[in-house]
C-alpha cells in the first residue's frame, strides 16, 4: 500500500495517468499472481491426488486472505476460521442435499449465516471491548463447540464419517481440473476485494485502527463499524470458499474443517507470507503446501504435526513481518 | 439419587478441573503468557509416569519423577523461548505467548503422536468402593480428591503463609512493585512455571486413578484449563478451584441429564458467556 501511495504522489503532475499507473500497479500483482497460479495444473493435470492437493492449496489461500482481513487489517484474533467455513459447508450441505434446495441458493444462504455469525462474533468483542487474547478465547470457544455439534448431531451431519453431498455431484463444480480453477477464480475475487479495500477510505480506516486502536477512534474513524465490517465480510468469505469446497468435494466431513486443520495452517500460512500483505496469504499457502507434499514425498508424514509446530515457533519468533512484506521492502529501496 | 451421585462425582472431577486451571492461570497472571500446551505439558508427564511404570518402576517413584519432569519442561520453556516474549509488551506479547504455546503444542501432541501414539498411563487403586452419602464412591477417585485437595490446600498455604508465595502474588498484582520490594520478578517467574508444570504432572497422575489418560487427551486438557481459568478470572488461584468445582458439577450434571456430546459444548459455552458478561471471571480483578 505505501509503494502504491509513494507513486501515486510521484506522479501528481499527471493526475490521470497517475492514477492509472496506480490502478495498474495496485491490481498487477494479482494478476501476475494469477497467471502463475494457473499454470501449475499443466504440471500436475495427470495426477488426480495432485490435483486435490494443489485444489485444497488455494482454498487454502482463500481462507487465509479472508482470516487477512479480519486478522491482519482490524487485529481481531478470530480462531474460528474452520468453524465459518464448516457453516458454509455443512449448512449448503444440509440445506441442498437434505431439503432439496437448488446449489447457489443453499450456497447464498450459508454464506449470509456464516456472515452474520462472524458480525456477531465481531459485535460482542466490539461492544464488550475485548482484548485480543479474549476475542481468541470466545472464538475458539465458538469453533470447538461447532466441531462438538457436528460430531455430536450425527443425525444430521454423518458425525465423525461426515456427509455425503450427492446435490451437484455432475455439475462443472466437480471434476479433476475444474474446481481448481473454480478456487483460483474465488482466489482472484478475494483478492480483488482486498485490494479494493485497502485503496478505498476503509483501507484507510483499517490501518488507523490497526496501527492504533484508540489514536484512530480519537480521530473520528468509527472503529466498531470497520471491525465489524472486517468480520461479516471475511465470515463471509469463509463461509462461501467452505460451501464451495463441500460441493466440489462432493462431501462434508468434521476434519475439513477442524480447528487443528484450518486455523493452524491459515495463521501458519499468514505468519510465513506476512500478515496484512495481499499476496501474503497466497505465498503461505503455496508454500506451506509444498512443504506438506515435500514431507510426505520424504517419509516424514508421521512427524508432520511436529514439524507444523516447530516451524510455527520459528515463524513468530525470528520472522514475524512474513516474506512478502520483506520482498516489498528490498523493491522499494532501490530507487531512493 | 442419580442426582447426588452427580453431585459428589462433580466435586470429585471438579477439584482436578480446579487444579489443571491454577497452572494456567498462575503463567497467565504472571507471565501474561496463555499457555495453550498446558494440557499437552500434562499428558508429557504422564506418558512419561507410564513409560517408567512399564519399565517396573514402583508407582510414586515413577509419578514423582513425571511430575517433576512436567515442571522442568515448562521451566526449560521459560528459560529459552518465552524470553522473546517478555522483551514485547502489551498485546504483542499476549499474542506472541499464545501462538509460542499454540506451536509447543502441536509440537508435543505430534510427538505423542508419533512415538506414543496407544500409550496411556492407568493407575490402579485397589480396595472396594466406599459408601458416601449412600453413593458408593471409587477408592481411586477418593485417592485422586485426597491428594488434589492436599495440593490445594498446600498452594493456599504457600501463597498465604511462605515469602516467596506472597511474592508470586506481588509480582501478579504489581510487578514493578515487587521490584520495588526487593523481589526478582524473573526467578518468580522461573520458579511459577516450574510450579504450573508440576500441577499439570499431578493432575494427570490422580486423573489416571480414575481414568486413562490417553496420549491424545491434550488439547482436551488444555481446552478444559482455559475454560476453568476464564471462569475463575485469568490470574485468580482462588477463582480457579472455585470455577473448577462449579464446572466439574456442571459436567456431571450435564452429562448425566442432558448428554455427554453436549457437555463440552456447554462448558465452553459458559467460558463464552462469562467472558462476554464478566471477563475479569469470578474472582478476578476487574481491570
Amino acid at each position: 500500500v505505501n509503494v502504491v501511495d509513494e507513486y501515486l504522489g510521484n506522479t501528481s503532475e499527471n493526475v490521470t495517468s497517475g492514477r492509472a499507473v496506480g490502478l495498474i500497479r495496485a491490481y498487477l500483482p494479482i494478476v501476475v499472481a494469477a497467471a502463475l497460479i494457473a499454470l501449475i495444473p499443466l504440471r500436475y493435470q495427470d495426477s488426480r491426488s495432485m490435483m486435490s492437493v494443489i485444489t485444497v492449496g488455494v482454498l487454502f489461500a482463500c481462507y487465509a486472505v479472508a482470516f487477512n482481513i479480519i486478522f491482519g487489517s482490524t487485529g481481531q484474533l478470530f480462531l474460528c476460521s474452520g468453524a465459518l467455513a464448516g457453516i458454509g459447508g455443512y449448512g449448503s450441505a444440509i440445506l441442498a442435499d437434505r431439503s432439496g434446495w437448488p446449489v447457489p441458493l443453499a450456497l447464498v444462504t450459508s454464506t449470509v449465516v456464516a456472515a452474520l455469525v462472524a458480525g456477531t462474533l465481531s459485535w460482542i468483542a466490539v461492544r464488550r471491548a475485548l482484548d485480543t487474547i479474549f476475542i481468541g478465547i470466545v472464538t475458539i470457544a465458538f469453533a470447538l463447540s461447532f466441531e462438538n455439534l457436528v460430531l455430536g448431531k450425527g443425525d444430521w451431519t454423518g458425525g465423525e464419517s461426515g456427509l455425503r453431498v450427492s446435490t451437484g455431484s455432475d455439475s462443472w463444480l466437480t471434476g479433476q481440473i475444474a474446481p481448481y480453477y473454480v478456487f483460483l477464480g474465488l482466489l482472484v475475487v478475494y483478492l480483488v476485494v482486498f485490494r479494493a479495500l485497502q485503496r478505498s477510505r476503509i483501507g484507510w480506516a483499517f490501518r488507523a485502527l490497526r496501527d492504533d486502536g484508540l489514536a484512530a477512534e480519537l480521530s473520528g474513524v468509527d472503529v466498531s463499524r470497520y471491525r465489524i465490517l472486517a468480520g461479516t465480510l471475511g465470515g463471509a468469505m469463509l463461509g462461501l470458499a467452505g460451501g464451495l469446497y463441500v460441493f466440489s468435494e462432493s462431501r462434508a466431513s468434521p476434519s475439513t474443517f477442524a480447528f487443528g486443520n484450518v486455523d493452524v495452517s491459515v495463521l501458519v500460512m499468514l505468519a510465513f507470507g506476512g500478515i496484512g500483505s495481499l499476496l501474503g496469504p497466497v505465498v503461505g499457502a503455496a508454500a506451506i503446501t509444498w512443504l506438506d507434499e515435500f514431507l510426505d514425498a520424504v517419509g516424514y508424514a508421521q512427524i508432520k504435526e511436529m514439524i507444523y509446530g516447530a516451524v510455527m515457533v520459528v515463524l513468530f519468533l525470528g520472522f514475524r513481518r512474513g516474506v512478502v512484506p520483506m520482498v516489498t521492502d528490498l523493491f522499494k529501496r532501490k530507487p531512493k | 439419587m442419580k442426582a447426588l451421585a452427580a453431585l459428589l462425582d462433580g466435586i470429585v472431577l471438579g477439584l482436578q478441573y480446579g487444579l489443571l486451571g491454577v497452572g494456567l492461570t498462575l503463567i497467565f497472571g504472571l507471565a501474561g503468557v496463555v499457555n495453550l500446551a498446558h494440557g499437552q505439558i500434562a499428558v508429557l508427564g504422564a506418558i512419561i509416569v507410564a513409560l517408567l511404570m512399564g519399565a517396573g518402576w514402583a508407582v510414586i517413584p515413577a509419578a514423582v519423577v513425571g511430575v517433576v519432569a512436567a515442571g522442568v519442561f515448562l521451566l526449560f520453556l521459560d528459560l529459552t523461548l518465552m524470553r522473546a516474549v517478555y522483551r514485547e509488551h502489551g498485546e504483542h506479547r499476549i499474542l506472541l505467548g499464545l501462538l509460542l504455546m499454540l506451536g509447543i503444542s502441536f509440537v508435543i501432541d505430534g510427538f505423542l503422536n508419533w512415538r506414543y501414539p496407544i500409550e496411556s498411563l492407568t493407575i490402579r487403586i485397589g480396595g472396594d468402593p466406599v459408601p458416601i452419602l449412600g453413593v458408593n464412591m471409587r477408592t481411586g477417585s477418593l485417592l485422586a480428591t485426597a491428594i488434589t485437595i492436599g495440593a490445594g490446600a498446600a498452594l493456599l498455604v504457600f501463597f498465604q503463609y511462605t515469602t516467596l508465595g506472597r511474592g508470586v502474588r506481588s509480582v501478579i498484582q504489581d510487578e514493578q512493585g515487587a521490584r520495588l520490594v526487593g523481589i526478582n520478578p524473573s526467578s518468580v517467574r522461573s520458579f511459577v512455571f516450574f510450579l504450573s508444570g508440576s500441577l499439570a504432572g499431578l493432575v494427570a497422575v490422580t486423573g489416571a486413578m480414575t481414568a486413562p489418560q490417553a496420549s491424545s487427551f491434550g488439547i482436551r486438557l488444555t481446552t478444559l484449563a482455559l475454560i476453568v481459568a476464564v471462569v475463575g478470572g485469568l490470574g485468580s488461584v482462588a477463582g480457579a478451584f472455585l470455577a473448577g468445582i462449579l464446572l466439574g458439577i456442571i459436567d456431571r450434571f450435564a452429562s448425566a441429564y442432558i448428554g455427554q456430546f453436549y457437555t463440552t459444548v456447554i462448558l465452553l459455552l459458559c467460558a463464552a458467556a462469562m467472558i462476554v458478561v464478566r471477563p475479569s471471571g469470578l474472582l478476578g480483578k476487574r481491570t
